[in-house]
């Protein structure tokens, strides 16, 4: 292992770089750092996700799976997806709510302890996308449940969710633990 | 095989569909015979409501024997009882239903239940009674596929309660000393799609386990009638979001050899060197992801390294990570083949660093260890509920519908259906790195040939009442589609079957006997879709 470490720093081996599209420009760097201060500010240092698949396609799913691998590195801002809605400050709902998990997109959210925010991921959960109309989907989580902020995109990229997520957190002025 | 002829009432044929009309009292004979004698796969089964056009419901039961490049698609027409014109609703007992296959043929078990949940078609004997697609609080006797149906707003706020109970589901419950019930989902500690999985358990051994899925049902299957053909597309690329490409792909196909028009050599290129790249991110994803379900970190990260490489090319050459907004009918919307350069030098870095991720994995003895023998799916099983793909081919049935089907470019191809003995969660493993090396090399191959022709064909007028079969080899096994016109070139009707739907319901035959913390490794090795499942 010493000796791969070694290696590494001889041949200066460089991480795994963001995609091209997504360099953040110098004066976005700034916001994350920003945004760094608000979630201390706000959720005293740690802001934890939970998501909630209410009939997604499974797109969404996987981009914000693609959060946590080392590219995005998720971690790093201090927010982090946990396991249970007991533990959120945060729910990161996607897809249209299929009728049948209305319930427990009901339920996930009482379980969730205040103060708390919900974000709809995805063009489906901000007012049902494709899917608008059908006869077993609610059209959307705000008909559901009290939504904070949308993140557009069929899926949206994972940095877009990021961004999403950094942008709602700069407009979130009130105090949330009073 | 002239026995079942000579018995049909109709025959009618289409490209390589033979449609075979029997009478109600041949149905399950001939399905029979095809099953036991010829060894045929049942690819799907469906019903349509087509009391506009011919006065009856017909179910479709879909055949291919191994081998030939044929489907047999055995019809029976259901008369509906006659009736006062404003009469009563139907009522049990009234006589629309259809002899049930799943007795001796128990692929057919799924099938029917849904035919039964979206049409109101009773399959008779059909040994479980319960409902497949809708849950205890969906509407009774609302039948959502049926052309006269929609949903009523009391029907609608009743079930959005969740609350009143009409048809209460009954889990199978073991008794016995010892055994204790852990039900878990729908909403489940990862980040995952929905779905409740109700164990019952022996300490730590699983005894029996029922999952219950169609939490994200959608309604796919009539938003689609609602849709043109045209606009079908982006629905189809809706159903499940890693198979996108091949959803689409398969959609497209269908909606084609309906119109009779062909694509151009141009256009099959490019669509089977997506199909390949689709194949190629599924895989290294899912096989980074069963170091997830042993604890293997570093393997993980890699996997997952390697699969955000090839979803970012995704992105650089079609505009989205998920493939989406390629494919039309008729063609593919862009050019793909001036990327060439750039998808051989990501192949390039991705074949080395999966052969690295590849030497760690089997390097590993604790990884290694917790994969072989567990979640062990027999071929007997495999072959009786008709398991497909990866899973299927894990258990040693050599079933690739780009071999038994070929379409597309795939006559032109040299690539082998790998299959392993083992039916293990290894085997699954082991078969996913042989499908990727191949998925590789197919993709060289194409890059490195020139194609002639447009990138779209451009679309045909469609006949009145036309129907077709589009499939493909999807990451997790067949797609099909059957499309349906009415008699102005519109949708009549879309069925769609993706793999997971037939392989779900081996799942828990393959987790009795394994401990309930390695049910997580043998999910993950199936890497079932929810969502193309429940449409």
């Amino acid at each position: 292992m010493i000796k791969g470490i070694l290696k590494n720093i001889i041949r200066r081996k460089q991480a795994i770089r963001f995609p091209e599209e997504f360099q953040v420009p110098p004066d976005q760097e700034l916001e994350i750092v920003d945004l760094k201060k608000k979630i201390h500010a706000i959720f005293r240092r740690s802001l934890r996700i939970r998501q909630v698949d209410a009939g997604s396609c499974n797109a969404c799913e996987w981009e914000c799976t693609a959060l946590t691998n080392p590219v995005y590195d998720i971690q790093r801002f201090g927010m982090d997806f946990v396991a249970s809605p007991r533990h959120a400050d945060l729910l990161l709902v996607t897809g249209p709510v299929s009728r049948q998990m209305e319930l427990a997109l009901k339920k996930t959210y009482l379980a969730t302890p205040d103060p708390k925010l919900v974000i709809a991921c995805g063009d489906c959960a901000r007012d049902g996308g494709i899917y608008k109309g059908s006869y077993a989907v609610a059209n959307g989580v705000a008909r559901v449940i009290p939504v904070d902020g949308c993140i557009p995109g069929c899926p949206p990229t994972p940095t877009a969710i990021l961004k999403g997520l950094l942008d709602l957190l700069r407009y979130t002025r009130k105090p949330l633990d009073t | 095989m002239e026995k079942l002829l000579k018995k049909a009432i109709n025959i009618k044929d289409h490209l390589n569909e033979q449609y075979i009309e029997v009478a109600r009292d041949d149905f399950r004979d001939a399905c029979r015979y095809l099953w036991n004698e010829k060894d045929a796969i049942l690819r799907l089964m469906f019903a349509v409501d087509e009391r506009s056009i011919s006065g009856s419901f017909k179910v479709h039961a879909v055949f291919s024997i191994p081998g030939m490049d044929r489907f047999f698609i055995i019809v029976l027409s259901l008369q509906e009882p006659v009736r006062p014109a404003h009469g009563p609703e139907l009522v049990e007992g009234d006589d629309l239903s259809f002899p049930s296959l799943t007795v001796d043929i128990p692929a057919a078990h799924w099938y029917e239940r849904e035919i039964r949940d979206m049409f109101g078609l009773n399959p008779q004997d059909h040994p479980d009674p319960r409902r497949l697609v809708f849950h205890e609080s969906f509407p009774a006797r609302s039948y959502p596929l049926r052309k006269d149906w929609a949903i009523t707003d009391s029907d609608a706020k009743e079930w959005g309660e969740g609350m009143a109970e009409k048809e209460p589901y009954r889990f199978m419950q073991v008794e016995g000393e010892g055994i204790y019930e852990i039900p878990v989902g729908p909403v489940h500690a990862g980040i995952i799609e929905p779905g409740h999985f109700r164990f019952s358990a022996v300490g730590e051994t699983i005894f029996f386990l029922e999952p219950r899925l169609f939490y994200t049902h959608k309604g796919t299957e009539k938003l689609f009638e609602s849709f043109g053909f045209e606009d079908g597309v982006n629905l189809a690329e809706r159903v499940s979001g890693t198979s996108s490409f091949s959803h689409s792909a398969a959609y497209c196909m269908a909606v084609e050899r309906m119109m009779g028009v062909h694509l151009t050599e141009k256009a099959e290129a490019a669509r089977t060197l997506l199909l390949e790249m689709e194949r190629l991110y599924n895989h290294i994803g899912d096989i980074g992801n069963l170091c997830a379900g042993t604890g293997l970190t570093v393997g993980y990260a890699r996997g997952a390294v390697i699969k955000e490489k090839l979803m970012q090319l995704n992105q650089r050459v079609t505009g989205s990570r998920y493939l989406r907004g390629v494919n039309l009918i008729g063609g593919i919307s862009k050019e793909i083949f001036p990327h060439s350069d750039h998808i051989r030098s990501t192949l390039d870095i991705v074949t080395k660093e999966y052969k690295g991720l590849m030497k760690l994995l089997l390097g590993t003895v604790s990884h290694i260890e917790r994969l072989e023998n567990t979640g062990v799916l027999s071929r007997e099983i495999a072959r009786k509920l008709g398991a497909t793909g990866v899973s299927a081919r894990a258990s040693g049935i050599p079933d690739d519908i780009r071999h038994a089907h070929p379409h597309l470019f795939y006559d032109r191809l040299d690539f082998e259906a790998n299959t392993m003995a083992a039916g293990d969660v290894l085997a699954r493993m082991m078969v996913r790195t042989a499908d990727l090396e191949c998925s590789i090399s197919i993709i060289r191959t194409i890059l490195d040939g020139r194609y002639q022709g447009e990138n779209a064909a451009g679309t045909r007028a469609i006949p009145p009442f036309a129907a077709s079969l589009g499939y493909t080899e999807g990451p997790r096994g067949s797609i099909f589609y059957w499309v349906m016109a009415d008699h102005a070139g519109g949708v009549f009707r879309v069925k769609l079957r993706s793999p997971s739907f037939c392989n779900w319901p081996v799942v828990p035959f393959a987790v009795h006997g394994n401990i309930v913390p390695d049910f997580p490794l043998c999910n993950k090795s199936f890497n079932l879709s929810y969502s193309g499942c429940d449409m």
